[in-house]
């Protein structure tokens, strides 16, 4: 983006005319579901159900939670006891949903023909067509409240020590303390078949290593340290 | 193994876009606040003497119960918008109340504790005109309903209907009030317009009508306006023409005329052209009201009377004075006038309530309140009193005053206000978060970098004093910080003042400047939403648009930022406002006249002298207005005339036209795109907003080749709609406009699509959603553009010089939920991936990886589209209560989202506006240049003493072994 800031125009792209924006927050006027909805002057019914949040008493949620028809098309109200009723919807095909902010409610679809018959059935997005009755008037039933929250990762002994990199370091740890007792390194036979191996490992002896090369670098920046420890190892000897 | 790698990988992304929220996090940094909007009926419940609730009904269609001590929400309910929900009358009794919702279409019952409906029932079809309860015999049995051709009595226990009847010839007769004394009688009284009253009486059992008689007002036009009812049923109706008062007792068997007192009689004079206002009180709906009324004579002028046998007598002259009210507790009804403090000088900004006894006029003692104005707000305009009895039995009183620029306060003795409430935030039109300016020491600090070098030993000094003001500021830090902690905690939150205003080391904190529908201006902090500033502007226009500009920010101290509100009323006659964003002050900068209507606004990066940016407004006349228009300005825009474009969009006429600046700061013409009206009509144009960066020019695929953004800045997305709304023939279209050639570099179609319709338009790609009539569901679209496997000019890009078309890519998904608003996040350099925020009619805002809404997410996953992680494609989008990124808190009504970036590269600022406002922070790609708040600083510094005492001992054991081996 910065390069084309350089860019020739210089050209601004502002809000448009307010004609434009008025146009999008004009009230919805037709009829909301297309192919079954009557005329605006038709026949209007009432999508009747009930909410239920087992184990709580509706006094603690109804005030919080409302009934949407079509995102908000329709708009009902719970009463004290969880039943609700949806007045003045046109035939048609909406999708009923409970909203709340503490419980989930699974939508339901609810088809009304234009003689005012009625029926429910899950909502499936995808095969819209599928029928998969469900009770009417609507039976609601909360599937517990809603987890807005992610688990934060805890400490625990367990995951530290199964760490993958605390297992790459703890397990060459092993076998350095305990190869050494294991395997007799004074046996001369073995220190043979060991150098062997190495070289085995080591296919040009003229390359120089790397890990060698290192050792030297460092060890001549640290010989001071050394001779320090050194001198200190004396002290102690003398003072012992 | 390397393909086992990209799948772990992919799975890691797949959990790993989680804008979620912690459960500790909760209220850390965001806030929301609720409004109920401009209040219409405010009722305090008088039911118990403890009880705290006070219940308003809004023009936002809103019933809400608040807490009368501290001004918090019980429960709030949100009907639908529009005239379907609007409420028409809200009255109480005992814990129900009665509300009637939609011109008279429905009649409900609210339990008022807990929030949730007793009954609803739906109503005959008719305008309505006023609802009143019914009384026999002291007890309050039912609520009659007044329509334009028929009266009906509900039970107030259930809503059941007990009878209807139709008005007699309704048709003439504008039937408008509904009254009952409680003695067993419904009275309902139409006029016909400057002829004569009619009244008509049913029986309450069935509703037989007992009589019917007319009376001759030839003078009356509406009963609403100028009738109350007074005393056991006495009509009362004021003239202004005559100037008298007329009276007639409606269970009178023998008067047909009505009783005329001139209020001359009474000593007093009607102001000229002012239509006097009768108000009477009913303090039981089961009795009839009371004998005493106020008359207002003036604006500012009204008197309390008193009707007794047929006579009226003044009993106090209150003058002047603007509100009345009157309250009634117990057997007690007492008047509150609000009047001002010295009755000599009517200054505004201070002005006493007090009490009066509502039936002799004397003033109680000791009932002041003192209530001093906003002198940057509105006139008081309501009034409502909430009375109780003292333990003395005296009578005590809060007043709720709502003002004309809706803030609503509470107030109690002396004049102390127990909570206010600023109501105008419930229509927020548009916002500007601007940063906060440097404090002194970090300007000093800043400044030093700036300046030129003065030579090494000066600067070393300055290095040294600066570092010095920083320790010293560190010190009072930690002092303030000692000092708090030993503070309960209740004490320590922390005030925001202008004072200790100021930018914090990452720039979260902002100051969100908000413009309301009403006119009012807020500046508010965006860390605690407290409100800093507020100004009201007085004479906008209900319906009026609003653009708001930053023109200069706080980066050029000591210049102070500025801010520029262009409104707009219904014709496009714009009047700009300037002010400081910071502090709320108006600019003294002279602003040009603006006689011709404003077809268009643009904000140049150009600046003046000042570093103000330069704004041009393009009036109906194609003539453009700078603004700041001194020589310098002027000059440079001569200079830049010729690569200055702008576009027009007309769409009443469907025409969409792009223009050039000229040397005399006149246009031409330079290209028009007409999209026929009879087919379809433009819905939105959209540009890409103008401090977007993009980071990555492209997007590295699979086999390590490099595919290029098109990243035109000049690209409009311009969305259409068809006239015909059939469901098998309506579309919605797209079409992508270069701003600057008016090339069409794209457009599609959409079949069997409808409204609504949102979009985004941003770094090379468009989202956009509309409804599918054939299968009644939402789908999200995306079409990103690419130049291919190769940039055509990758240093400059020009619109002009551009010779290969881009590549497009499409791809649709179901969404499975209707949608409120949509909005991108946006962050300081673009390096972070983006999210949608996506408004849900639920008042959910859930952010949404843009990696779903990708073209190029294949059906088959193969191992190339793994490396780039791509999403195998499924039809239908996930809805995850975990991406809710406001848990709980529900935004009522969102009607636009605004996204800010911070000066962390990972977080974005958002801010959900509508109904409430919610402010919080999003990390699309999580927190990746800060330490996480969960960060765990006890591990660490454990671990790290841990390892350094490790080697203490093992160096220690080390010499020890040394040791014994040479003495072995």
């Amino acid at each position: 983006m910065q390069p084309l800031s350089r860019a020739v125009e210089v050209f601004l792209l502002l809000q448009s005319l307010s004609v434009v924006s008025c146009t999008f927050s004009d009230p919805d006027s037709g009829p909301s579901a297309g192919a079954g909805a009557g005329p605006a002057g038709g026949d209007r019914f009432k999508i009747e159900g009930r909410a239920i949040v087992s184990g709580v008493k509706s006094q603690e949620w109804v005030s919080s939670a409302r009934v949407l028809v079509e995102g908000g098309e329709y708009v009902g109200f719970l009463r004290t006891d969880g039943s609700f009723a949806v007045h003045d919807v046109p035939s048609g095909s909406y999708v009923v949903e409970v909203i709340s902010p503490s419980y989930r409610f699974e939508p339901a679809r609810v088809d009304i023909t234009s003689k005012g018959k009625m029926r429910a059935r899950l909502v499936n997005y995808i095969k819209t067509s599928e029928v998969l009755r469900q009770p009417y008037p609507l039976q609601l039933r909360s599937s517990g409240p809603h987890t807005y929250f992610m688990k934060r990762e805890t400490w625990g002994w367990t995951d530290f020590l199964m760490n993958p990199m605390v297992m790459m370091m703890v397990l060459p740890l092993l076998i350095i303390v305990l190869l050494p007792k294991v395997v007799n390194t004074n046996d001369p036979e073995m220190r043979k078949e060991m150098e062997q191996s190495m070289n085995m490992l080591n296919p040009n002896p003229e390359l120089p290593d790397v890990s060698e090369f290192m050792t030297k670098l460092f060890s001549k920046g640290s010989s001071k340290t050394g001779g320090g420890s050194k001198g200190s190892r004396n002290a102690a000897l003398k003072r012992r | 193994m390397a393909g086992l790698c990209s799948v772990f990988s992919v799975c890691l992304c797949l959990l790993g876009f989680s804008a979620a929220v912690f459960e500790d996090q909760v209220g850390k940094f965001d806030w929301r606040q609720q409004f109920v909007g401009k209040v219409q009926f405010a009722l305090f419940d008088t039911h118990s003497q403890a009880s705290k609730k006070l219940l308003v009904a809004t023009e936002k269609n809103i019933f809400a119960s608040l807490n009368s001590r501290t001004g918090d929400l019980f429960w709030r309910h949100v009907d639908k918008t529009g005239p379907d929900g609007h409420i028409n009358t809200l009255m109480m009794h005992g814990q129900d109340a009665v509300v009637v919702v939609g011109n008279g279409r429905l009649l409900r019952s609210w339990e008022t504790t807990v929030g949730g409906l007793n009954w609803e029932t739906v109503l005959d079809t008719g305008s309505f005109q006023s609802a009143a309860y019914i009384g026999v015999q002291d007890v309050v049995r039912y609520v009659a309903v007044l329509k334009k051709s028929a009266i009906s009595l509900h039970y107030l226990s259930s809503g059941h209907q007990k009878w209807v009847e139709n008005l007699p010839e309704s048709d003439t007769v504008q039937y408008q009030t509904v009254y009952s004394g409680g003695n067993g009688q419904v009275f309902v009284l139409g006029v016909v317009p400057n002829s004569h009253i009619v009244i008509v009486e049913y029986n309450i059992e069935d509703g037989e009508i007992m009589k019917q008689k007319s009376v001759a007002a030839p003078w009356l036009s509406s009963l609403q306006s100028s009738c109350v009812m007074v005393g056991s049923g006495v009509l009362l109706c004021a003239d202004p023409t005559t100037k008298s008062l007329y009276t007639f007792p409606l269970q009178s068997a023998d008067q047909t005329t009505m009783t005329p007192i001139l209020l001359e009689s009474l000593g007093v004079e009607v102001a000229a052209g002012f239509q006097p206002v009768l108000i009477s009180t009913q303090p039981h709906p089961a009795r009839p009201p009371l004998s005493e009324f106020f008359l207002q004579l003036g604006p500012d002028y009204h008197i309390l009377l008193q009707l007794k046998d047929g006579l009226v007598s003044t009993l106090r002259d209150f003058n002047p004075s603007y509100l009345v009210a009157f309250a009634t507790t117990g057997e007690k009804t007492v008047a509150a006038v609000m009047s001002p403090k010295n009755e000599t000088v009517s200054s505004l900004y201070c002005t006493v309530i007090n009490l009066y006894s509502a039936d002799t006029g004397r003033r109680l003692l000791d009932t002041t309140i003192i209530y001093s104005m906003d002198p940057n707000g509105g006139k008081p305009a309501k009034l409502y009193i909430h009375t109780f009895l003292k333990k003395d039995d005296s009578v005590g009183y809060r007043v709720l005053v709502q003002t004309e620029d809706l803030v609503l306060t509470f107030l109690q003795q002396p004049g102390r206000v127990v909570w206010s409430r600023e109501e105008a935030l419930a229509d927020v039109v548009t916002m500007e978060m601007v940063d906060l300016p440097l404090t002194g020491t970090q300007a000093e600090l800043e400044g030093e970098f700036g300046k030129k070098a003065d030579g090494l030993l000066p600067m070393v000094l300055k290095r040294l004093s600066s570092q010095f003001i920083l320790l010293q500021a560190w010190m009072s830090h930690l002092w303030k910080l000692f000092y708090d902690a030993r503070k309960p905690r209740s004490h320590v939150k922390n005030e925001v003042t202008f004072e200790t205003l100021s930018r914090d080391e990452f720039n979260l904190q902002k100051m969100m400047v908000m413009v309301t529908a009403s006119g009012k201006l807020f500046g508010i902090d965006s860390k605690s939403g407290t409100v800093l500033w507020k100004q009201y502007l007085e004479n906008i226009q209900p319906n009026s648009v609003f653009k708001l500009m930053v023109q200069r920010t706080t980066a050029h101290f000591p210049h102070p930022p500025q801010c520029t509100l262009l409104v707009k009323d219904k014709v496009g006659l714009g009047s700009l406002y300037v002010f400081n964003p910071i502090f709320g002050k108006k600019s003294h900068i002279s602003v040009p006249a603006l006689p011709r209507p404003i077809l268009q606004s643009l904000l140049l990066p150009l600046m003046d002298q000042d570093y103000s940016k330069v704004l041009l407004l393009i009036d109906d006349q194609y003539k453009v207005t700078a603004f700041p228009s001194t020589k310098n300005v002027l000059q440079q825009l001569q200079e830049m005339a010729s690569s200055i474009f702008f576009y027009l969009v007309d769409s009443s006429q469907g025409r969409l036209s792009g223009f050039r600046l000229r040397k005399d700061l006149s246009t031409e013409l330079i290209w028009e795109v007409v999209i026929p009206t009879e087919v379809q009509k433009i819905v939105g144009v959209k540009g890409k907003r103008a401090n977007e960066h993009v980071h990555s020019q492209g997007r590295v695929m699979g086999d390590r080749s490099v595919l290029y953004k098109y990243l035109n800045p000049n690209l409009l997305a311009v969305v259409t709609e068809s006239t015909d709304s059939h469901q098998e023939r309506s579309f919605v279209g797209i079409f992508l406009i270069d701003g600057v050639t008016g090339r069409i570099v794209h457009e599609a179609v959409q079949r069997k699509a409808r409204r609504p319709v949102h979009f985004v338009h941003s770094e090379n790609w468009v989202v956009y959603v509309y409804w599918n009539t054939k299968s009644r569901r939402n789908e999200f679209s995306v079409l990103e553009l690419f130049e291919g496997m190769e940039l055509y000019n990758s240093t400059v890009f020009s619109s002009l010089d551009r010779p290969r078309p881009p590549q497009v890519l499409q791809q649709s998904y179901i969404f499975p939920s209707p949608i409120s608003t949509l909005e991108a996040t946006l962050t300081e350099k673009g390096i972070t991936s983006r999210h949608l925020l996506v408004g849900l009619p639920s008042g959910a805002i859930v952010s949404l990886p843009k990696m779903f809404l990708d073209p190029r997410r294949p059906e088959v996953a193969s191992d190339q589209s793994r490396e780039e992680n791509l999403i195998p494609y499924s039809p239908e989008m996930p809805i995850r209560t975990e991406w809710f990124i406001n848990y709980n808190q529900t935004v009522s009504r969102v009607r636009g989202i605004y996204t800010a970036p911070s000066g962390l590269e990972s977080t974005c600022l958002v801010v959900a506006y509508g109904l409430d406002i919610y402010q919080t922070r999003v990390y699309p790609s999580k927190q990746f240049d800060v330490l996480k708040d969960d960060y765990d600083y006890v591990l660490i510094s454990s671990v790290l003493l841990g390892l350094f005492f490790a080697t203490m001992i093992s160096k220690r054991l080390a010499e020890v072994k040394l040791l014994n081996r040479a003495w072995r």
